[in-house]
């Protein structure tokens, strides 16, 4: 089996498990803070077997509204993270102000190990445009603030952007630019 | 030289089942976050001691999954005014139906309320309700909508079919609605 492959598994499990962790964690967290009824059903329709009721439509609106954006956060943060690390890293290279200033805000870990691939940010921004195309669907579907599916969609924009930027520059590093070394 | 070659078989092997299982780390979170979506729906009363039947009209969803009925919502535009939004699917020419409403009237008196329902485009398609093997239809093959006052018996309970016949293939989705409104 081939390296990529085995890597690519291992960095999708993280992200895989959190959207759903968000999704439960959003859901609850509004459900026990405001008290509303809640209700946990098992019928069984096509790929469905779980659902979860409230007895209003307002309530319903909110808790899935926030638990979509909950699970947006808790796939973009990392995301970002990943993003901000890799670009100052790349930055130290060729410019030693960076490093002051990583210095200045208590980052130099940050950039004294190179231990975030394209591979593990790709994927992560695959699942960013996975959790988009959910809320989106919702937004259409008029089960979730409108103003959600914009920032998700601004986010995934912009993350697959940085990430296609990420990934010139390793490029760059693995085929150098003939005007920059030679 | 063996091992090398039994390296190369489960390679093989194993690599289609990894590339399996990365599709099924995508797919499984999107199954389970649609799953985890929460609905709207009447919650049994647990307060044992405490019931009271409040005097009004219920309408609940029936709900469930059907071949041309989909994204069924129900919500209370305002006091006794009943919004039911449902896509209905392209479809071969047929006659379909469905349950998709539980009217209970709680009151001792009858109750009477006007039911109101169409499409946004005309498809021509017959769409009507069916309550008590009665039918009521709501928009005619040519468009023209229809609305119906509807005598309910005190504490009666009623389930709504829906109902849609079209003579030709319909290629495309279309959004119903029906409002229900209490009269009386």
């Amino acid at each position: 089996m081939s390296k990529l492959l085995k890597r690519a598994l291992k960095y999708a499990l993280v992200p895989a498990i959190l959207m759903i962790a968000g999704k439960i964690l959003g859901i609850f967290l509004v459900t026990v803070k405001y008290g509303y009824p809640i209700e946990i059903g098992n019928d069984i329709n096509g790929f469905f077997s779980t659902q979860i009721y409230f007895n209003d439509a307002a309530i319903t609106y909110f808790v899935n509204s926030v638990s979509d954006l909950t699970m947006l956060i808790v796939i973009s943060v990392p995301l970002i993270y990943q993003i901000v690390k890799t670009a100052i890293f790349q930055s130290t290279m060729n410019n030693p102000k960076t490093i002051v200033k990583a210095a200045k805000f208590n980052i130099l870990s940050w950039i004294t190990k190179d231990d975030t691939t394209f591979l593990q940010t790709f994927v992560w921004c695959a699942f960013l445009w996975l959790t988009t195309g959910l809320i989106v669907k919702n937004g259409i579907e008029g089960d979730t603030y409108s103003w959600i599916s914009y920032l998700a969609s601004a986010l995934s924009l912009l993350s697959g952007l940085l990430t296609l930027k990420i990934f010139e520059i390793e490029i760059d590093r693995v085929y150098p630019d003939s005007k920059k070394y030679y | 030289m063996k091992n090398s070659n039994i390296k190369k078989i489960f390679a093989t092997i194993l690599e289609p089942i990894a590339f399996g299982l990365l599709a099924l780390l995508f797919i499984i979170p999107s199954i389970t976050v649609v799953n985890l979506e929460p609905l709207t729906k009447k919650l049994k009363d647990l307060d044992v001691l405490g019931v009271s039947e409040k005097a009004e009209l219920e309408i609940e969803i029936v709900g469930g999954s059907h071949q041309i009925f989909s994204r069924e919502k129900i919500k209370e535009e305002e006091e006794g005014i009943f919004s039911y939004t449902t896509t209905i699917t392209r479809r071969d020419s047929d006659r379909y139906s469905k349950p998709i409403l539980v009217i209970k009237n709680n009151r001792n008196q009858e109750s009477k309320i006007e039911v109101y329902g169409h499409t946004n485009l005309p498809t021509k398609s017959d769409i009507s309700l069916i309550i008590d093997d009665q039918v009521y239809r709501l928009e005619s093959p040519s468009g023209d909508v229809t609305s119906h006052k509807i005598l309910l018996a005190p504490n009666g309970e009623y389930t709504v079919f829906l109902a849609i016949e079209s003579f030709s293939d319909v290629q495309f989705n279309e959004d119903f609605e029906l409002e229900i409104r209490e009269l009386e």
